[in-house]
């Protein structure tokens, strides 16, 4: 009855956090349609937050005036590229927009939409690199962002030009691993590599009149699926190319300077200038991980030790089970199993998962693995005289275990429980991976329009230490008390 | 001995740790408010067969009856049987989480054999039998080996047992300490109590024993009265036991 208990409180705490946390995912307006769109959290000068922390770009005013025009409302998921494409294949998201290019390979697994934005590749290198030709890239490292029309283009000249490659999640780290001469050459679309460079880069094209692979930009829908949406899209393109509207979201872009969609100089060339300016950005993704952090403790922990009390029972079943599950969870890389939940499983359970229910069962499933790990071990390390004693006296097997091995046990374990803690505390930002917009991905979008990733980088390291120092504070307390 | 006063009825048990066959056909009777000593060297199968009387042993074949439950069926309600089989420890095994008095009030009131305010009486009148009344609120760590072992006694004298089973009792004390404890195992004995004791203390064994039973090798080599067993062992194994024992 003990067991069934904790697990059903648990599975109610999980439900009713995930209700809560899905309900800001949901407004929806019932006299309109509401679409979930997908985008590129960080693709300046199309997909881009703005020193307001709202996303703009050339793709974002599109979507906003043939929204407004088609007379329906969307919601926006910045993550990654890869994800976000991801997210419209299994059916998470009705439609992306982020500087796709409509590709033989993509017209296989989507519908695209009129032709948006011309484009092409540009091959890219340090602004004070030797490097002349393609050639001289040879045994040099090129770097490529995963699952981009750009990328696809310079892996297709890899075996040509002799370099190896190397992939990356978001623009921003890709571009700054060239800057610092780590890599030696990117590929990147033309007109987000050249608005790159004009807000301060220091990196330079090498193909400005002559851009590889050209292609055009679409706005994609799974195959067969949100018709509707797609019409609606190609009806609205139509109208804001012809009114001029069109021309100008473009001009707005990429004539406009860094201040523009940044900010002043003062506010991004000083640590105090870039707190202020983005000050409910970094106490929003704060929140974000307090939020994660908090339930993935609380929850984890109750897992861990339901998986704990399991790995020690006298039925050989369900301590296999316990071994099982602690076995998948703890061998799983915790991206990967993000990764599985948010993107993976809704096509297989055709429900979508909003991303933060995600972040936290990703956290309560790889943390939980860990605490019962260490839970079974503490029970264990309880000498196996306390048992036999108890049992002794007539106590049964669970009455033992509540009463004399679980207090003793989990005694020992409140260092692990501390350490645990701030390991799941450091995880939840790998969540940012899911577009969770906690502190880790706030400071990638912060850094995507600004360029300042020393300062906006200390900043953050400076948050999670600070609630590492409380959470650790807290935790030594909590100890004493115990004790 | 009729049939009621037998209160343990062991019928050729075996039991094997792999290839150490660590009990031979063993056969023993125990009759009510009999003490009985059990000795022998080290790895003779003595203490493994205390632990089977309350099944922290089980044993691989044969029959063992306790109380009039046949422990050796699965169908047997153990924690019942073992309700009424107290059983003190050679590394006592004080519950480390609880004072001394809550160490004893616990498996009563758990068991609901008694509310807690009878529990708390009861156990402060067993501190003072085991003359640790000061005791009471303390934690366990802070007591003495031999304190500990008498507080162990009364833990099991709690639940108001028909049987005590001890298993080397004072091996782990100092020998100042040894003192206390076999005095209250004394006043234990002749209160009536049905006792089974794993012991190197011969003296005790000598003073208190109605029987001794001698192990060696998995099997019971000899049993008797202290004065046949000491003063006049047959088994050619014991009297060297016995020699060696005597000279240490």
């Amino acid at each position: 009855m003990f067991k069934k208990g904790i697990l059903i409180s648990f599975l109610a705490m999980l439900s009713i956090t995930t209700f809560v946390f899905a309900m800001g995912d949901n407004l929806v307006h019932a006299d309109k349609p509401n679409y979930i769109i997908s985008t590129d959290a960080t693709y300046p000068p199309f997909d881009f937050q703005d020193k307001n922390n709202q996303y703009v770009g050339i793709d974002q005013d599109i979507l906003k005036e043939i929204s407004k025009r088609e007379n329906f409302t969307y919601t926006l998921k910045p993550m990654s590229f890869n994800s976000a494409a991801q997210l419209v294949s299994n059916g998470q998201a009705d439609g992306i927009i982020a500087g796709m290019v409509i590709t033989e390979e993509r017209k296989a697994v989507y519908d695209h939409s009129t032709p948006y934005y011309k484009t092409g590749v540009a091959w890219i290198v340090k602004k004070d690199s030797k490097i002349k030709s393609l050639k001289d890239l040879k045994g040099k490292t090129v770097a490529l962002k995963t699952g981009t029309a750009a990328s696809e283009y310079g892996k297709s000249l890899q075996a040509k030009y002799g370099f190896n490659v190397k992939y990356f999640n978001d623009t921003d780290t890709m571009y700054n691993d060239v800057a610092v001469g780590n890599s030696a050459a990117t590929f990147e679309d033309m007109p987000v590599i050249q608005y790159a460079i004009k807000n301060g880069v220091k990196l330079k094209v090498m193909n400005a009149d002559n851009p590889g692979n050209a292609g055009w930009y679409g706005f994609f829908v799974k195959k067969g699926e949100n018709k509707a949406l797609l019409s609606a899209f190609n009806r609205g393109f139509a109208a804001i190319k012809k009114d001029g509207t069109y021309d100008k979201i473009v001009a707005k872009y990429l004539g406009a300077n860094q201040s523009t969609f940044t900010g002043a100089k003062k506010d991004n060339f000083s640590v105090l200038g870039i707190l202020k300016a983005n000050k409910s950005a970094f106490l929003k993704g704060l929140w974000q991980t307090i939020m994660l952090t908090f339930l993935g403790i609380i929850l984890a922990s109750i897992w861990g030790v339901v998986l704990g009390v399991m790995g020690v029972s006298q039925n050989k079943f369900v301590r296999g089970v316990s071994t099982t599950i602690i076995y998948i969870f703890r061998g799983l890389p915790l991206m990967v199993l993000a990764f599985f939940i948010y993107i993976g499983l809704p096509g297989v359970i055709g429900a979508k998962i909003p991303a933060f229910t995600a972040g936290v069962l990703t956290l309560v499933l790889n943390e939980g693995a860990y605490t019962g790990a260490f839970v079974r071990g503490g029970f264990e390390a309880v000498e196996v005289g306390q048992m036999e004693a108890a049992r002794s006296l007539g106590l049964p097997y669970r009455t033992a275990m509540r009463r004399v091995i679980m207090p003793q046990g989990l005694k020992i374990m409140v260092p692990s429980f501390i350490n645990q803690f701030i390991i799941t505390l450091k995880d939840t930002s790998i969540l940012s991976a899911i577009g969770l917009l906690e502190l880790t991905q706030t400071g990638s979008l912060i850094v995507a329009r600004n360029s300042q990733g020393f300062r906006v980088w200390a900043i953050v390291a400076i948050m999670y230490l600070i609630i590492i120092t409380l959470l650790t504070w807290f935790s030594n307390w909590a100890q004493k008390k115990l004790q | 001995m009729s049939e009621a006063q037998v209160k343990v009825h062991v019928d050729k048990v075996n039991k094997s740790y792999g290839e150490n066959h660590v009990l031979r056909d063993i056969s023993l009777d125990i009759a009510e408010n009999e003490v009985v000593v059990m000795i022998g060297p080290s790895g003779s199968g003595k203490s493994t067969f205390l632990r089977m009387l309350n099944q922290l042993e089980t044993p691989d074949n044969g029959t063992i009856i306790v109380d009039g439950y046949d422990i050796s069926d699965k169908n047997t309600d153990i924690n019942k049987v073992r309700e009424n089989i107290g059983m003190v420890f050679q590394n006592f095994n004080l519950f480390n989480n609880y004072t001394v008095l809550e160490n004893i009030m616990l498996a009563p009131v758990e068991l609901k054999k008694l509310d807690k305010v009878a529990a708390e009486k009861k156990a402060r009148e067993l501190l003072e039998t085991v003359g640790l009344s000061d005791k009471a609120d303390m934690p366990v760590s802070s007591l003495s080996g031999g304190q500990k072992q008498r507080i162990a006694i009364a833990r099991a004298l709690a639940m108001t047992p028909d049987i005590m089973l001890f298993d080397e009792p004072t091996s782990a004390l100092d020998p100042e300490m040894v003192g206390d404890v076999l005095d209250v195992m004394k006043n234990l004995a002749e209160s009536g109590m049905t006792m089974i004791i794993v012991t190197h203390e011969m003296g005790f064994a000598k003073q208190v024993a109605d029987r001794v039973v001698f192990f060696e090798s998995g099997k019971i080599q000899e049993s008797g009265t202290p004065d046949q067993v000491f003063d006049a062992p047959k088994n050619e194994r014991l009297q060297e036991f016995l020699s060696k024992v005597t000279h240490a």
